[in-house]
C-alpha cells in the first residue's frame, strides 16, 4: 500500500509517539517491579508468628559454665561467675569485668574467658607474671575441661560446666 | 509470576518496540507498508525467543530484567543501524546471531558452577594480555582510523579488545578474591603482579593509541580494587596517578593533545593549521569535524526528535555527515531520531542495567561471584559513560562502542558475555535462598 506524503507524515507522527511511549512504559513497569522486591518483607503490617518471635525479648543466653573462686587476695572464697554468651575479662585494672585490685601478682589486663560454640575458652592478654591451667603455662588460647584450675597471680579458678 | 514468564512478558514489549521501529524506518525510507518491512523485526523476536528458551533451561532463577534489557538496546541499535545502512544491519544481523549462540554456549556450559573459571585465572589474565597483542602481529593485525585494534582472518574483522576487557576482569575478580585480606592492609609489595599485569595492558593501549579502552581498563581495575579491598585511599592514589599521567600524555602524545583540543576548542572562528591536509582550515571543517557534526545532529533532534528514519545523516549530494555514525557516534545519531525524550529513555535502560547488575553482586553469596558481577556491570557502565560523555562533549572523545547498540560484531558477542555472566551470578545467588 503506497501513502500519499500527508499519511506518511501522520502515520510517522502516530508510530514516533506509540515508540516513545512504549519505550517508556517499558521502564516504568521495570523501575516498578524492580523497586516491588526491595519492599517485598514489608508488604503487610499484619506479621507473621515467625516475625513476632523475632520481636519478644530473648530469653536469657544459656549458661556455658562457671568460674568459682578457691583462693584469691582479691576474691571471696566460693564466689561464682557465670559464663554465658559474652567474653569476660580478668585483671587488676577497674576495666575489667573480674576486677582483682589487690592480687600483687596479677597484671592490670591478665587474662579473658572467651565462650564459643565448642566450649569456653582461656587466653592471656600479655600478662607478667602468665595464666596458668593445672600448673600449665597458657601460651595460646586453650579450651577448658570441666574442674579445670585456673592460676591468675594468686588467684585460683575453678571451672565447672 | 516467576522470573522467566516475566521475561517473556517483557520480551513481547520488547518485541512490539522493534516492530514499530522498524516499521517507521520502512515508511520514511519507501512511502510504503508492507509485512516484508517487519521481517527483520519477527527475525531478531525470533532470536530473543530462542535466548529466552535457553535462559528457562539453564539458568531458570536469573534475573528476568537483563535479556529484555538488553534485547531492547540491541533492537534500537540494529533499527538505527538499518535505518543508516541496511547492508550493515544484515551483517549486524549475523553477528546477533554469533552472539546468541555464543551466549547459550555459555549458560549451558557453565550453568552448573561458573566458579570453575577461577582456577584458570592466570590463564585469563594471560590470555588478556596476548589479546591485546594480538591486532600488532604482523599480518593478523589491520589499523583502522589510526588505531591498530583490528585482526582479520579471511573476511571475518575482530577487535580482541572487547573479549579481552572480560578476560581482565575475570582474572581481576579471581585475583582480588584471594588476595584481599593481604591487599586490604595495603602493603604495596603485595600488588606487585597486579601492577604487572596492569602494566603490560596500559603499555599495549599506549602503543595502539586506544585511549578510551586505556580509560576503560584502569577504571575496571581501580574499581574492582576498591570493592574487594573497601580501601578509599587506593581510589585516590589512582585517580592521582590517572590524572598525573594524563597530564604527561597531553604534554607529550600529539595524538591525545589533539583529542584535548578538540574537545575544549572545536569552533575556530580563525584559520588553524589542519594537520589532516596540511593547509589552513576552521577547527570544525578539520579536526573536529565529526565531533561538531554530532553535536549538531542532536541539537537538531530537539525534545521529541525527528522521528525514526527522518533524521538527515547525508548532505545534498549523499556524502555521509558524520564519520563512523553506526559505532562510535550511533548515539547522536538516535539523540536525532529520537529527541531529547527518547536519548534519555536510553540512558534510563543503562543505568537499569547497571542497576540490575550491582544488586546481583549484593545478592551474591561469595567473593569472586561478588566480584564478577560487579566489576561486569562498572565495565559496562564505564564503557557508556566514556562513548555517551565523548559524544555529548562531557569528556574528550574516543573510539569505543556503545553496549549492545553501535554496530560491531566484537562489541555485541562480548556485551553478551557479560549479559550471561550477570545471568549465571543471578541465578545462582537466587536458587540458595
Amino acid at each position: 500500500m503506497t501513502l500519499a506524503s500527508a499519511q506518511v507524515e501522520s502515520t510517522l507522527l502516530a508510530l514516533k509517539i506509540a515508540f516513545l511511549v512504549l519505550l517508556y512504559l517499558f521502564i516504568w513497569r521495570i523501575v516498578r517491579s524492580a523497586s516491588r522486591d526491595l519492599r517485598l518483607p514489608q508488604e503487610s503490617m499484619i506479621l507473621r508468628p515467625h516475625q513476632v518471635a523475632g520481636l519478644l525479648p530473648q530469653p536469657p543466653a544459656p549458661e556455658l559454665g562457671r568460674l568459682v573462686v578457691t583462693a584469691s587476695p582479691a576474691l571471696e572464697e566460693g564466689e561464682i561467675f557465670v559464663l554465658d554468651a559474652a567474653p569476660i575479662s580478668i585483671g587488676r585494672g577497674a576495666v575489667n569485668d573480674i576486677p582483682i585490685a589487690s592480687d600483687e601478682y596479677a597484671s592490670s589486663r591478665h587474662a579473658r574467658f572467651e565462650p564459643r560454640r565448642d566450649g569456653v575458652y582461656v587466653e592471656d592478654v600479655g600478662s607478667t607474671n602468665g595464666t596458668f591451667v593445672n600448673g600449665v603455662r597458657v601460651t595460646r588460647e586453650r579450651r577448658l575441661s570441666p574442674g579445670d584450675l585456673i592460676r591468675i597471680g594468686e588467684t585460683d579458678l575453678r571451672f565447672e560446666p | 509470576m516467576t522470573a522467566r514468564n516475566r521475561e517473556l512478558a517483557y520480551l513481547i514489549v520488547v518485541g512490539a518496540l522493534t516492530g514499530l521501529g522498524f516499521a517507521s524506518v520502512y515508511i520514511a525510507r519507501q512511502s510504503q507498508v508492507s509485512w516484508g518491512s517487519l521481517s527483520y523485526a519477527a527475525l531478531f523476536v525470533g532470536l530473543y525467543l530462542v535466548a529466552h528458551v535457553i535462559a528457562r533451561v539453564a539458568v531458570p532463577n536469573a534475573d528476568p530484567y537483563l535479556l529484555p534489557m538488553a534485547g531492547l538496546l540491541t533492537a534500537v541499535g540494529i533499527t538505527e543501524i538499518y535505518r543508516l545502512g541496511p547492508s550493515d544491519a544484515f551483517k549486524q544481523g549475523l553477528w546477533i546471531i554469533v552472539a546468541v549462540a555464543v551466549f547459550a554456549g555459555a549458560v549451558l556450559g557453565l550453568r552448573r558452577d561458573y566458579r570453575v573459571l577461577e582456577q584458570y585465572k592466570y590463564l585469563f589474565g594471560v590470555g588478556a594480555i596476548l589479546l591485546l597483542f594480538l591486532p600488532r602481529v604482523p599480518g593478523l593485525g589491520l589499523t583502522v582510523n589510526g588505531a591498530r585494534l583490528w585482526v582479520h582472518a579471511g573476511p571475518f574483522q575482530f577487535q580482541p579488545g572487547e573479549l579481552a576487557k572480560i578476560f581482565l576482569i575475570v582474572f581481576l575478580a579471581a585475583y582480588l578474591r584471594e588476595k584481599r585480606e593481604v591487599l586490604a592492609q595495603g602493603r604495596p609489595k603485595d600488588l606487585g603482579p597486579l601492577l604487572l599485569i596492569w602494566g603490560g595492558a596500559m603499555l599495549v593501549l599506549a602503543t595502539t593509541n586506544d585511549l578510551g579502552s586505556a580509560f576503560l581498563y584502569y577504571g575496571i581495575f581501580l574499581a574492582m580494587l576498591y570493592i574487594a579491598t573497601a580501601r578509599l585511599s587506593y581510589v585516590v592514589v589512582g585517580v592521582f596517578l590517572f590524572l598525573a599521567g594524563g597530564a604527561f600524555a597531553e604534554s607529550k602524545i600529539a595524538h591525545v593533545h589533539e583529542r584535548v583540543v578538540i574537545w575544549l576548542q572545536p569552533w575556530t572562528t580563525t584559520k588553524v593549521y589542519c594537520p589532516l591536509t596540511g593547509t589552513m582550515a576552521l577547527r570544525q571543517d578539520c579536526q573536529s569535524y565529526q565531533l561538531v557534526k554530532s553535536l549538531y545532529s542532536i541539537g537538531s533532534g530537539g525534545f521529541g526528535g525527528a522521528g525514526l528514519g527522518k533524521g538527515t545523516f547525508t548532505t545534498a549530494t549523499g556524502q555521509q555527515l558524520i564519520p563512523y555514525v553506526n559505532t562510535d557516534f550511533i548515539y547522536s545519531a538516535l539523540a536525532q531520531e529520537l529527541g531529547l525524550i527518547g536519548a534519555s529513555a536510553l540512558l534510563l535502560v543503562f543505568m537499569l542495567f547497571v542497576a540490575r547488575g550491582m544488586k546481583i553482586a549484593l545478592q551474591a553469596e561469595d567473593g569472586f561471584s561478588k566480584l564478577l558481577a560487579a566489576g561486569l556491570t562498572f565495565g559496562f557502565a564505564l564503557q557508556t559513560f566514556i562513548i555517551v560523555g565523548g559524544v555529548l562533549r562531557l569528556i574528550p572523545v574516543t573510539g569505543i562502542t556503545l553496549p549492545f547498540v553501535s554496530y560491531g560484531g566484537s562489541s555485541v558477542v562480548a556485551n553478551f558475555l557479560v549479559l550471561a555472566g550477570l545471568m549465571l551470578v543471578s541465578n545462582r545467588a537466587n536458587s540458595q535462598t
